[in-house]
C-alpha cells in the first residue's frame, strides 16, 4: 500500500501526464500516418493502388486523353499498401493527422489528380511520360539506353528502341509489337 | 435485482452481453445459487463479421489489412501469420533483417497488450488509480508504435514476403530511450500488482483452473503457463527471429487469477529483453522479397500471440484470391475454461474472472 502511495504523491508532484493539446503542443512522430499522397509527376495510372488497396479507397477513371486517380481520404485505413506496391513511388504519406472535419465535408476529404497522355515520340499514340528519375533505375544496367529519349515512347516502340540499340538482340516471339489495347 | 435466497434454489442470471470485462460482447447465462456461481452457459455470436467469408473475396494482399482487423490488440499477430502462412504456401524466403523487425514489432505489441488486461484487471478489483497509472505506462508503449509505424493499434507492418518498410537508426534510438524509461515504471507497477494487499486479497485464489483441467481443455497462452503448464510456440517452433533470441517461458503453478496476472507482468520483462537483443542483433539487408507466382498450395502457420495460440490455414489456388482462410484464436480455446473458473465462485467475481483469460471475442467470432 506504502509503494502505491509513493506513487501516487510522485504522480501529484509531476502534474498531468497528458498533453494540454490543442491549448498547446502535442506529442507528433515524424513518422505518424496523417493522409496518403500521390506525387502526380511519377504517377503512371498502372493501378497497383487500386489493385491492392483493401479499404476501396482509391479509384481511377480513365478516358481517350488520361486518367483521373482519386482516393477518399475518409475511407483509406492507412494500412500503407499503396505505397508499398506502387512500382513508380508515386505514393507517399504526409505525417499531418489532423483529420477532424465537419459531417459535410466528408466527400471533399480527396486527394485527386488529372493526369494527361502525350502523344508518343515515335508513332504518336497517346501515352504517359515516365520520370526521368525512374527511367534511369530502370535502364541502369543498360549504357546503350538513353534514359530521356526512351521515357517518352511507348511500350511498343519502347520495345523496338531497347532491341535496336541492346548489344545482345534476343529474338523472342511472345513480344508482340502491336500496340497495346488500353485497359479499363 | 431482489434475489430471494432460499437453500437448495438456483436463479438464472444473465450477464452480458455488453461490457462484461472489456468493451466486447459475450452473454452469460450464469445459474446462481444465492451468491455463488454454480454453472454457465455462453452465447456467443454478438460481433460475428463474417471475415473468413469476406477473405475468400479478396486478393491476398488486401487479406493482409483484412487479417490485421480481426482483432485490435493482437492485430499484429494476426496479419504477421497471415504473412508466414501465405510464405509457407508460396514457399517464399523471408530476408532476415525482416525476421528481426517482425520479432521486434510481435514483442511491443505484447507488451502493449499485457499492460492493457492488466490495467483492466486493476479496473474491475475497483482500484481506478492503478488502471491509469498502468496506462499511463502503456502509453509510452503506444508512442512507440505511433513513432516507429506511424499507427498506434493496427501497425500495418507485415506483408506477404517481409514488412512493407524499414527501421532506421532513428527508430532505435527512440525505442531504447523509451524502453529506459519504460523499465523503471513498470517495475514499480510491477510490485504494486504482485504485493499490493488490495489487490492480492481479491485476486488469489480466485478463479482457480487446475492443471488437469488445463490440459483437459487445451487452454493455451498466459491461461496455460498460470496453470502450469510450460507451452509457448515461440519456444516450441520457434518462427521468425526467436530461434535467436534468448528469453524464458514464464509459469506459474499457482492456478488462480494472481498466477496468472504474474505471468503476464514477467512476460512483458522477457519481452523487453528480447526486444533489447534485437535491437543488438539486427542484421543488414533487405527487408522484403516479392512474392513472384501463386499456384494451387495449402499450408498451415501459428505463432504465440499474447493471448496464446494462433494457427493459419490457407488453401491457394492458381487466382490470388484464396480459396479457403481459417484461422483459430487462442480466445476460442480459452473461453471454454470459463466454466470451470466461474464454477464456485461469487457473482461478484465474474468480471474479474473472465478478464483473466483476456477475452478476444471478436477474434473468435470474426
Amino acid at each position: 500500500m506504502a509503494t502505491f502511495l509513493n506513487t501516487l504523491l510522485q504522480n501529484i508532484i509531476s502534474g498531468p501526464a497528458t498533453d494540454p493539446f490543442p491549448f498547446g503542443e502535442t506529442f507528433s512522430p515524424k513518422r505518424v500516418r496523417g493522409l496518403i499522397r500521390i506525387d502526380r509527376d511519377l504517377c503512371l495510372g498502372c493501378g497497383m493502388c487500386r489493385h491492392v488497396c483493401a479499404a476501396g479507397a482509391i479509384n481511377i477513371q480513365r478516358n481517350s486523353l488520361g486518367w483521373t486517380i482519386t482516393i477518399w481520404q475518409d475511407s483509406c485505413c492507412l494500412c500503407r499498401s499503396c505505397v508499398t506496391y506502387c512500382p513508380m513511388h508515386a505514393m507517399s504519406i504526409d505525417p499531418n493527422w489532423h483529420s477532424a472535419h465537419v459531417e459535410e465535408d466528408k466527400y471533399k476529404r480527396i486527394e485527386q489528380h488529372t493526369i494527361s497522355y502525350q502523344p508518343c515520340a515515335r508513332c504518336g499514340t497517346p501515352m504517359r511520360v515516365m520520370s526521368l528519375e525512374r527511367a534511369k533505375e530502370l535502364y541502369a544496367a543498360d549504357p546503350d539506353i538513353d534514359p530521356e529519349e526512351i521515357r517518352h515512347l511507348c511500350r511498343s516502340c519502347r520495345q523496338i528502341r531497347d532491341a535496336e540499340q541492346s548489344t545482345v538482340c534476343m529474338l523472342r516471339s511472345d513480344i508482340s509489337t502491336a500496340p497495346a489495347a488500353e485497359k479499363s | 435485482m431482489a434475489i430471494e435466497q432460499k437453500a437448495g434454489s438456483t436463479f438464472n442470471i444473465p450477464l452480458g452481453p455488453v461490457h462484461v470485462a472489456l468493451e466486447e460482447p459475450v452473454y452469460f447465462d450464469l445459474q446462481v445459487e444465492g451468491e455463488i456461481i454454480r454453472g454457465t452457459t455462453l452465447h456467443s455470436g454478438h460481433v460475428h463479421r463474417g471475415m473468413e467469408n469476406l477473405a475468400q473475396h479478396r486478393n491476398l494482399i488486401m487479406n493482409q489489412t483484412l487479417t490485421e482487423r480481426v482483432c485490435s490488440l493482437c492485430s499484429n499477430s494476426h496479419a504477421f501469420t497471415y504473412a508466414m502462412v501465405v510464405e509457407n504456401a508460396l514457399g517464399i524466403k523471408v530476408p532476415e533483417r525482416a525476421h528481426y523487425l517482425r520479432t521486434l514489432t510481435e514483442e511491443i505489441k505484447r507488451v502493449a497488450s499485457h499492460l492493457f488486461t492488466l490495467a483492466i484487471q486493476a479496473h474491475l478489483c475497483g482500484f481506478e488509480s492503478l488502471f491509469m497509472h498502468t496506462m499511463e505506462i502503456r502509453e509510452i508503449m503506444q508512442d512507440v508504435k505511433e513513432s516507429l509505424y506511424g499507427n498506434r493499434m493496427n501497425l500495418a507492418f507485415n506483408c506477404i514476403g517481409g514488412t512493407k518498410f524499414d527501421l532506421d537508426q532513428e527508430c532505435f534510438d527512440f525505442l531504447e530511450q523509451s524502453l529506459e524509461k519504460f523499465m523503471p515504471q513498470f517495475r514499480e507497477v510491477l510490485d504494486i500488482f504482485e504485493t499490493d494487499p488490495l489487490i492480492c486479497a481479491r485476486i488469489q485464489g480466485t478463479g482457480i483452473l487446475p492443471k488437469e483441467e488445463a490440459i483437459r481443455l487445451g487452454v493455451v497462452g498466459p491461461v496455460a503457463r498460470g496453470s502450469g503448464l510450460n507451452i509457448d510456440v515461440r519456444k516450441e517452433t520457434p518462427y521468425a527471429a526467436y530461434g535467436k533470441v534468448d528469453f524464458d517461458i514464464v509459469t506459474r503453478d499457482g492456478c488462480d487469477l494472481y498466477a496468472r496476472t504474474c505471468v503476464r507482468l514477467h512476460e512483458v520483462l522477457e519481452s523487453v529483453k528480447i526486444i533489447k537483443q534485437v535491437i543488438r542483433d539486427i542484421p543488414e539487408g533487405e527487408t522484403r522479397v516479392h512474392m513472384t507466382h501463386i499456384f494451387p498450395s495449402q499450408a498451415v502457420a501459428r505463432s504465440e500471440a499474447p493471448r496464446g495460440e494462433v494457427i493459419y490455414y490457407i488453401r491457394t489456388n492458381s487466382t490470388e484470391i484464396p480459396e479457403r482462410l481459417k484461422w483459430r484464436v487462442p480466445s476460442y480455446m480459452n473461453w471454454e475454461a470459463l466454466g470451470v473458473m466461474l464454477r464456485n465462485a461469487k457473482v461478484a467475481d465474474a468480471a474479474l474472472i473472465t478478464n483473466t483469460i483476456d477475452p478476444c471475442v471478436s477474434c473468435t467470432e470474426r
